[in-house]
């Protein structure tokens, strides 16, 4: 890493660090949404930045950890350390299942993982004995390890950061291991991979159930910050924003899918304060990105920065 | 007797109503230079296809080293000993030359599958991408994105890749297409160089390289091979000379 970016990962550090006391609890948990999201938003992106798949499903992995977690607690009174798990379990176990759409390519793995995440959001809103139907699970509590428990939404904020962090670095060493530019590889050419000795389909595979528990960790950080899960976590709308953040911020990088969660969240609370349609300023914002700048925020600063520090020319 | 490399029997290949390969036998001892020949539309490239496993033969059978690999996918046929170019240059644009080489070398072993590590860990997988590199005249570019470096380049890289998975059995499907005289002769100068261990399969166009190259010649025309010899054979053969150079 150069200077620039260490000097700007530590700005950015003390930043997070810094926030909840110096901006309100309205910003505090804006934040801990955007880097809930952004997470949610990073685990869609290890197949759409790198392996190439655009994943419409992963809302399913999100809210079925999230109700693991919430119906655990709230019912069953299982404490942290085993709903936690049994969360990211519950959620990566489907993955495992829905993975078997990696059979598939192109615009026929989009329709496929459109339809599974229906069958979810299905289950979850209408098997109401078990999900509690439109009204989901309530008062879920915070977390608590052994006699240790959360208590205020600021604490929650540090956790959250902290196990962000962590996936960051060990995503970092994912896609820079043999394994992340194999994916990359398949991106830009299944066949030349296949030739070269690669059973692509386990790879994308496991790439699948790799983003599946990403997102299944993320839903457990939901349902602590939100206390509550309904059958909106597993709907359509959440797996096509979490592509959206990825794709607005910058797909295949590391901080794009945070900074995207970012900017549609804000957005989002900024204009429905005064504009009751605000879906369809997300739609504009999407078209715009993918008309003007399909590399996202990240590729917007790589330009400028190009430009500002291109070495003259000389003149004729 | 040598053990033969390659063995294909009563392969055919029908698109739709269209039979590209009808019925090619085919075999070729190990460590022989075996050029295919035949005008376009011959059926060439879908032959490479079905052996590789690229595409799966509507009939016949393929045997590798006395294995019958038929049935076998391609990325297992490339663990047991194959490795190909492709006619039309398929590489990874947006990687560098390096990584473009190390996909080649981890391909063929377990590393593949390694996720804790970071790829500039293996400073052995390095030296091999590196020496790869030299090996076709390339080594200067390795960092560079392969979309950044010229046609001849990503045809030399073609080649690397195909030789870094340690294969046994190298297709080469037109590895001088579309190259300038003087690329074209470089080209050619490293396939001549290659280690005669290696069983050659190549497809080529170029009746001079053909020619130069080759142990034996195989002629394909419509589906079919109509001539099987050794270059002087295959150029003093009146039907190569019809249906192949177009005149009598």
């Amino acid at each position: 890493m150069d200077r620039g970016r260490l000097a700007l990962s530590l700005i950015a550090l003390a930043a997070a660090l810094a926030l909840p006391f110096v901006a309100g609890p309205f910003w505090t948990g804006l934040a801990t949404q955007m880097y809930i999201f952004g997470l949610l938003a990073l685990s869609v992106d290890l197949l759409l930045g790198h392996a190439g798949l655009f994943s419409l499903t992963h809302a399913s992995f999100f809210a079925v950890s999230a109700y693991t977690v919430a119906i655990l607690q709230v019912r069953y009174a299982v404490p942290t350390t085993l709903a936690a798990p049994a969360g990211i379990l519950a959620g990566t176990l489907l993955a495992a299942v829905f993975g078997i759409s990696v059979r598939t390519r192109g615009v026929y793995f989009i329709l496929i993982t459109i339809a599974l995440g229906y069958v979810v959001w299905g289950v979850a809103h209408r098997w109401s004995s078990f999900t509690g139907g439109d009204n989901g699970v309530t008062n879920v509590p915070f977390p608590a390890i052994g006699g240790v428990g959360i208590t205020s939404h600021t604490q929650y904020y540090y956790l959250v950061l902290a196990v962000i962090l962590l996936c960051a670095l060990g995503y970092r060493v994912l896609i820079r291991s043999p394994f992340g530019l194999g994916l990359r590889g398949i991106k830009a050419s299944e066949t030349r991979m296949q030739s070269l000795g690669y059973r692509t389909s386990a790879h994308l595979y496991a790439a699948f159930v790799l983003s599946g528990a990403l997102a299944s960790l993320a839903g457990v950080l939901y349902v602590y910050y939100n206390r509550f899960v309904n059958p909106v976590a597993s709907s359509f709308p959440i797996s096509v924003e979490a592509a959206l953040m990825a794709i607005v911020g910058g797909s295949g990088t590391i901080i794009g899918p945070f900074l995207g969660a970012g900017v549609v969240l804000g957005l989002r609370n900024w204009v429905s304060s005064f504009f009751e349609m605000h879906h369809a300023i997300m739609g504009a914002v999407f078209i715009a990105t993918v008309l003007w700048a399909p590399d996202g925020l990240v590729g917007i600063a790589a330009r400028l920065r190009a430009r500002f520090s291109r070495p003259k020319e000389p003149g004729p | 007797m040598t053990q033969l490399a390659i063995e294909v029997g009563a392969l055919a290949k029908v698109f739709g109503g269209l039979a590209a390969v009808d019925g090619v036998s085919l075999s070729v001892p190990a460590g022989e230079r075996r050029v295919l020949i035949g005008p376009n539309g011959a059926g060439k490239t879908t032959l490479f296809h079905c052996i590789t496993g690229t595409l799966k033969p509507t009939r016949g059978s393929v045997r590798l080293f006395g294995r019958d690999v038929t049935r076998d996918p391609e990325h297992r046929r490339t663990a047991l000993g194959m490795g190909r170019t492709f006619q039309i240059t398929n590489v990874f644009p947006d990687l560098t030359l390096l990584e473009n080489m190390t996909l080649a070398i981890v391909g063929t072993d377990r590393r593949k599958w390694v996720m804790h590590r970071a790829v500039a860990a293996f400073a052995d997988v390095r030296r091999q991408a590196l020496e790869g590199l030299e090996a076709v005249g390339l080594a200067g570019r390795a960092a560079q994105p392969v979309k950044l470096v010229s046609y001849g380049e990503r045809r030399q890289l073609e080649l690397a890749l195909a030789l870094n998975t340690r294969p046994k059995v190298l297709f080469l499907d037109e590895p001088c297409a579309g190259l300038s005289p003087s690329e074209r002769q470089r080209i050619s100068k490293m396939i001549a160089g290659l280690p005669r261990d290696i069983t050659l399969v190549m497809i080529e166009h170029d009746m001079d390289v053909a020619l130069g190259l080759a142990d034996r010649v195989t002629v394909l025309h419509q589906g079919r091979v109509i001539l099987e010899g050794t270059p002087d054979e295959v150029r003093a053969n009146a039907e190569v000379r019809e249906v192949y150079f177009g005149h009598g």
